[in-house]
């Protein structure tokens, strides 16, 4: 069996990569901006979902997360020389350091990690729409502190001209990176643990699971990965600014999440991948036409009308979101193509050993 | 500067907005107590309200009492109308859909208002018998805000003796209990819910006029961080809770206030992360809220 | 599978053929036209539609009519950017105009340098612009070091105030920045600040830092609020309500109607402050007036705020270097740009001077008496 995953996994890996060469020869800035914005998203739907989807925490603080390993990871990369203009306050030992794209991105999702643990062990406490309302809070004093902390934020100037290290390999491989380990996490017994405590938390306990320490490690891990995003989105954006990390950010990333379904991975992933294209398709709807001799004004906002139309039927039709519980790999295509052919049985003997 | 008379005034800026926390947090807590259903187009709510009173104050002769209180009802129907086409489709499916549909609302609606209405921010003209100030003893309040307070603790008392004393009040707080259970007992309890919206949405507007009277501007984003605090302010007063939501709305005004009030000026940024921190403070000590239960 | 198809259909949609033919001129208007910036970026946008419109009527430039493509930056930085590439790679616009703030504009901008597509902004006033994004970006509004250091002459030489009292809105750089070009003409002159004080955008309530004024004594002559139009006619009311008469300056965050409507026309009354033009229908300006009565045939009202006139102007801007370039090659539209000299435009002069790509640009003061406005100088810093 071990080869035929190594095959696989080699195939698939061998597969994006010429995708992505491909993408890189044929397709515009524009088209690569996107695609970058693309896998950003899918980080930050896909890290959330393990918060909020498989282990049942509702944090409406990802954002948060976010801005705080886009700030680390810009403080890390930015030029010294930009900094003495800048950033003149800085304390010394941060003011000549700058590191290359890799260490800070680790950096960035280590920071970010850090504050969740640091948030996490109070608030987790809390349940439901108090724990809602508290990862709010978080947000907002991350916001706060952002727009206040002048010496290392430059407040609400935020900092411009970052260096823009984010290209499509970086994404491509932090995204790779997210889905293999949240993928093999959730297929694991800890995968598995998490949606207990989402599920029922008491029989989970009566059960032995630490449910606090998983709470907690569930938190911190997704706020890694946001962290990881931020640093991501700093560099391809160069500008970061406390106003971009705001209630917004978040519920567009819940919406992706809610969307493709809570206990979906690939549904983040799809979900991400739609809301962020559709919009950008729907923006010739503003442009405004000329039909059979009538002019339409350009209706802006009109897009926005349209994508939230959308989701209210997602939402009444499909209220488990557009992939439910359901995942889409390989194993569940196999699973499927099985089903249809009727050697299900047979499979899983040999699966079983 | 009297330390009595300055503390008296912020006292009386506090009840003000307090009131408008109060009232909109009525709403979400009334309606997350028969649809377990957090609105985030409640802030929209208000600023229809506020445009909607705007309209009515400009139509000549009409009396002033109608003008105030029109909009309460029209938001009011706006409240049904809303929660027959958009909520009530998705009444069985998971909590955070009717979230995310909510939010979907407020979109549309901000941006129809952008679209019909512009974004420009505009004056809220109060007719002479409102506009100015009274001095009471040295403080200063502002004849609209009086009345508006005062309608609203009006309007806070009306209701909750409504739930707690008529029938009405009754169905609403056996649905809001155990839905399954008070259809059973013959409690027509699509109705209870579209009238519980329809209150909650009233409430919200009437809070949109108040914020548009004192602050005399009124645009489409204007309701949106007064939700979000009205948010937190049914959250800290405990989610479901009438008296509760009223507490929690005045806690957050007088927080705010105090707090920029008393910080010095260059710590006054730090306001809302010190708001925050201390609501936060309050859930971990009582996690249920300030008055959980009814 | 449905889902599948879905995604390929947009995904189709979105990569399919690029609409525009070779003939039009493409020139890309970008703004937050919904969001929170949408009171002063849809009136620009506005502007700029209507100077493309007027443009076209008189035969375009170069004997080509001009293609404005409107993209909405949704007062998102994401979105924002991915709308200037946008404009850059799918309309392949050969120079773009508009975005009134500066934190997008410095978002933005460094798209536009890299593409070596001249970017012209309407509004944002943050001198720096140029020099942190590079050759390609150009100012149509003055810097806010101009407007302030004028608001602090006007304040010590004409108001002959002494010692101020600050206000400062924390949460916008433009702010931020205009109080401190405010704070170091203000000193040089001889000033003093007796209290400096903050809020931040979206507060409603100031009683707190009003009372703290009126604790300051020696009183201040001068009070200076460094404010964005959403606070501005509030700010004044409260002020005035408290019963100080104290003059207050502003810079062009208070170029809006709410500094008269808010506080009502008792108490609009002695306030002054900088801005870019004095567009309102009592104007002596032929040019104004042309543009007030233009914007109003086209879209049932008056200028909403300076922002429209902005809008138009760096469109005519934009395409009066086209003209004076004779051709749509953008390396040589950037350097038309550059040689801009005495370009007359609604909202005053510009000229490009040594190299610097700030515009040297006359800085008018409007006072505000029982609220009626009245044009008060027209100083070039």
């Amino acid at each position: 069996m071990r080869a035929a995953v190594l095959l696989r996994t080699g195939g698939t890996a061998a597969a994006a990569v010429l995708l992505l060469l491909l993408a890189e020869r044929t397709l515009n800035e524009y088209h690569l901006r996107l695609l970058n914005v693309v896998g950003i998203n899918v980080i930050l739907a896909t890290s959330l979902n393990l918060t909020n989807g498989f282990t049942g925490i509702f944090s409406l603080g990802h954002a948060g997360f976010m801005a705080v390993g886009a700030y680390a990871g810009t403080l890390l990369t930015f030029p010294v020389a930009r900094k003495a203009m800048l950033l003149p306050d800085l304390p010394r030992w941060l003011a000549q350091v700058e590191w290359p794209f890799l260490p800070a991105l680790l950096a960035g999702g280590a920071l970010a990690a850090l504050a969740a643990v640091a948030v996490g062990w109070p608030v987790l406490r809390l349940r439901g729409h108090y724990l809602a309302v508290a990862t709010l809070g978080f947000m907002v004093i991350v916001q706060v502190l952002a727009t206040n902390l002048d010496r290392y934020t430059r407040g609400a100037l935020g900092i411009n001209g970052i260096p823009p290290y984010t290209t499509l390999w970086w994404v491509a491989a932090c995204v790779a990176a997210t889905l293999v380990v949240l993928g093999h996490l959730l297929d694991s017994g800890v995968g598995r643990a998490l949606r207990a405590v989402r599920d029922d938390d008491l029989v989970a306990q009566a059960l032995g699971i630490p449910v606090a320490r998983y709470r907690l490690g569930a938190l911190t891990l997704g706020a890694g990965f946001a962290g990881v995003a931020g640093v991501l989105w700093a560099h391809l954006i160069t500008v970061i600014s406390p106003g971009a990390f705001s209630f917004l950010l978040t519920f567009q990333i819940v919406v992706m999440v809610v969307v493709g379904g809570m206990g979906s991975l690939s549904g983040s992933v799809v979900a991400a991948v739609l809301l962020t294209l559709v919009p950008e398709g729907l923006r010739r709807l503003e442009q405004g036409a000329v039909v059979a001799g009538l002019t339409i004004p350009p209706l802006f906002g009109l897009s926005q009308i349209v994508l939230a139309c959308a989701l209210v039927l997602v939402m009444i039709y499909r209220p488990a979101g557009l992939l439910g519980q359901a995942e889409v790999g390989w194993r569940h295509l196999r699973h499927l193509r099985d089903l249809r052919q009727r050697r299900l049985p047979a499979r899983e003997a040999e699966e079983r050993g | 500067m009297d330390l009595a008379l300055y503390l008296a005034q912020q006292l009386v800026n506090a009840v003000s907005l307090g009131s408008v926390y109060a009232l909109s947090a009525i709403g979400l807590s009334l309606v997350y107590g028969v649809l377990r259903l957090i609105n985030f187009a409640h802030g929209d709510l208000l600023a229809l309200g506020a445009y909607a009173a705007l309209a009515l104050l400009a139509v000549p002769r009409l009396p002033l009492g109608a003008a105030l209180l029109l909009p309460v009802a029209l938001v009011g129907a706006v409240g049904l109308a809303v929660e027959r086409v958009a909520y009530r489709p998705i009444r069985r499916a998971p909590e955070v859909n009717a979230l995310i549909v909510s939010l979907a609302l407020s979109v549309i609606v901000q941006n129809l208002l952008v679209m019909t209405l512009t974004a420009q921010p505009r004056p809220f003209h109060l007719p002479p018998q409102l506009a100015g100030l009274l001095l009471l003893g040295g403080v200063v309040v502002s004849r609209m805000a009086l009345l508006t307070t005062a309608l609203a603790v009006g309007l806070m008392t009306a209701l909750h003796l409504m739930v707690r004393r008529t029938r009405v009040g009754t169905a609403i707080r056996a649905t809001a209990e155990d839905r399954d259970a008070a259809e059973l007992m013959g409690i027509p309890t699509d109705r209870v819910i579209g009238l519980t919206f329809a209150l909650g949405a009233a409430l919200g507007g009437f809070a949109g006029v108040m914020l548009g009277g004192q602050y005399g501007r009124i645009d489409p984003f204007m309701g949106f961080l007064p939700g979000l605090k009205a948010f937190v302010a049914a959250v800290l007063g405990g989610l479901g809770s009438v008296p509760g939501a009223i507490l929690g709305g005045y806690l957050l005004g007088f927080g705010e206030i105090l707090f920029v009030g008393l910080l010095p000026p260059a710590l006054s940024g730090y306001r809302d992360a010190f708001v925050f921190t201390l609501l936060i403070l309050i859930l971990l000590l009582r996690p249920q809220g300030v008055l959980a239960g009814r | 599978m449905r889902t599948v198809v879905l995604v390929l259909a947009l995904l189709a949609l979105l990569v399919g053929p690029t609409w525009g033919a070779a003939q039009p001129i493409p020139i890309g208007a970008l703004y937050g036209i919904t969001g929170g910036m949408s009171s002063i970026d849809a009136p620009g946008a506005n502007g700029m539609r209507l100077a493309a419109k007027e443009i076209n009527a008189r035969g375009g430039v170069l004997g080509r009519p001009i293609r404005l493509v409107v993209e909405d930056g949704k007062t998102d930085q994401t979105a924002t950017t991915t709308a200037m590439s946008r404009l850059i790679n799918v309309h392949r616009v050969v120079a773009v105009g508009g975005l009134n703030d500066t934190t997008f504009v410095l978002a933005a901008g460094p798209i536009a340098q890299k593409a070596r597509v001249p970017f012209v902004t309407a509004g944002a006033t943050a001198p720096q612009i140029p020099e942190q994004v590079g050759d390609y970006m150009f100012m149509a509004p003055f810097g806010d070091d101009a407007q302030a250091y004028v608001g602090a002459d006007y304040a010590y030489r004409t108001l002959n105030a002494r010692r101020a009292w600050i206000l400062t809105d924390q949460a916008y750089d433009f702010t931020k920045t205009l109080t401190r070009f405010f704070k170091e003409r203000w000193t040089k002159n001889g000033g003093t600040v007796a209290l400096e004080d903050q809020y931040r955008g979206g507060d409603t309530d100031f009683s707190a830092q009003i009372t703290r004024l009126r604790a300051q004594r020696p009183a201040p002559d001068l009070l200076f609020v460094s404010a964005v139009p959403n606070e501005a006619g509030l700010i004044i009311k409260q002020i005035r309500q408290a019963g100080i008469r104290t003059p207050i300056v502003s810079g062009d965050g208070f170029d809006t109607p709410l500094i008269v409507s808010v506080p009502g026309p008792e108490l609009a009354d002695n306030v002054h402050f900088t801005t870019h033009a004095y567009v309102q229908p009592d104007s002596p300006k032929p040019e104004v007036q042309a543009f007030i009565k233009a914007y109003r045939a086209a879209y049932n009202r008056n200028p909403e705020n300076a922002f429209a006139a902005l809008g138009y102007d760096t469109l005519y801007l934009i395409v009066d270097a086209i003209r004076r370039a004779g051709s749509t090659d953008r390396a040589k539209i950037r350097d038309a740009l550059a040689a801009t000299r005495g370009f007359k435009g609604v909202t005053g002069t510009i000229t490009y001077e040594g190299g610097r790509r700030v515009p040297k640009k006359s800085v008018t003061v409007i006072k505000v008496t029982r609220g009626k406005l009245a044009f008060a100088a027209e100083i070039t810093p």
